[in-house]
């Protein structure tokens, strides 16, 4: 549908939020049109290829996002992608992205955490996040797989000293040992990728009581 | 510490994630001046499955070519976008990692060479098809792409 191009102010703050290569466009709605049932069309672009390309299911959305991750899933391209806002005839300029590098730009997710207590160590296992898939057959993409040099800041934090330190490592296991028995440690997890600084994603903190010294039960006994 | 290792080639003292903040710092800037999106200059057919022994010769040629042809073509452009500071410290740290590669010149080599020769000269060729200005404002725009090769050498 061809609309009177410039009549509508532009859709504002367009970026990626991209996070284990699922990549949303979004946008924040021209300013001044509270009120006005403004819709949107959005349109990508492969860096070094010849043009722009539409997205037909963001055709004329009132929403002010869109899952271009199907599009944007060949990691080590670039891209850039831009929306305009149409009114009945009118129509805004497209509001476009900067270069998008999704093997850079994107945010790692934190690592699965698995604790497992003993009377002075915690045993953590950690499976790293996924790729971003289209559909739930396809087989998963660790991200490790993706960047080999991977890494996790491990912190711990035992809740009867306040005391936290932490730990930055490659594998997957690693056991903090020396611990106090019963006592309850909480553990957060971030994945790290060395390169340019990316927003970062901790884990939930989950927590777990180290078991009670089982000398001390038996000299009672 | 962290070093370089192209094939044979091993380069220490640079920390790459100061070439990579420095970058970082001008990105949008940079990459907002080039209008000719539909040409990639560092495609992958320049950069994808190089081998240990040709990774030397490439980052050499690579970074010769940046140094003496895009950095100091792009120089008067940093001091107007301000982002001399950035500028410099990659130019810097490429001129660092340049002087500590020392390719080797051996008969035995001549193929391994001639491949990353080939793989320059279709980054080069593309380059020169551009307007002058244009080609170095595009390739020190790509040097992130650059940067994330280098990064599968350092260890």
């Amino acid at each position: 549908v061809s609309c009177v191009s410039g009549g509508l102010p532009k859709p504002t703050n367009i970026t990626f939020l991209s996070i284990n290569m699922k990549n949303i466009l979004q946008w924040n709605p021209p300013q001044g049109l509270q009120g006005v049932e403004v819709t949107y069309s959005v349109q990508y672009f492969i860096y070094g290829q010849k043009k722009w390309l539409n997205k037909s299911e963001c055709r004329d959305i009132s929403r002010t996002y869109c899952d271009l991750s199907a599009e944007t899933s060949d990691y080590e391209r670039q891209y850039y992608a831009k929306a305009k806002a149409i009114w009945g005839t009118n129509c805004s300029k497209w509001a476009e992205t900067g270069r998008f590098y999704p093997f850079l730009e994107t945010q790692i997710g934190p690592p699965e955490v698995a604790l497992t207590a003993d009377e002075k160590s915690i045993s953590i296992v950690l499976t790293a996040p996924k790729k971003w898939k289209k559909n739930p057959e396809e087989s998963s993409i660790s991200l490790e797989q993706i960047y080999s040099n991977l890494k996790y800041n491990v912190s711990i934090h035992n809740t009867k000293s306040n005391r936290t330190w932490s730990q930055c490592v490659t594998n997957q296991t690693l056991v903090f040992g020396w611990l106090e028995p019963d006592t309850l440690y909480c553990v957060l997890v971030e994945s790290f990728v060395p390169g340019p600084p990316r927003l970062v994603q901790p884990s939930e903190k989950q927590c777990v009581s180290t078991l009670k010294d089982q000398t001390s039960t038996l000299k009672v006994k | 510490g962290q070093e370089f290792q192209f094939g044979p080639c091993q380069v220490e003292g640079v920390v790459l994630q100061e070439l990579w903040e420095a970058f970082q710092a001008m990105k949008d800037i940079v990459q907002a001046q080039d209008n000719i999106t539909s040409v990639q200059l560092l495609r992958k057919e320049v950069l994808q499955n190089v081998s240990e022994a040709e990774s030397c010769y490439l980052i050499h040629a690579l970074l010769e070519f940046y140094l003496n042809t895009v950095f100091k073509n792009y120089h008067h452009k940093a001091v107007e976008f301000r982002i001399l500071k950035s500028f410099s410290t990659l130019a810097n740290n490429f001129i660092v990692i340049m002087s500590k590669l020392q390719p080797s010149q051996e008969k035995e080599m001549f193929s391994v060479r001639e491949s990353a020769r080939r793989r320059f000269l279709l980054f080069q060729r593309a380059f020169k098809q551009l307007d002058r200005e244009a080609a170095v404002t595009k390739a020190f725009g790509e040097v992130d792409i650059l940067l994330t090769w280098m990064e599968n050498f350092y260890q």
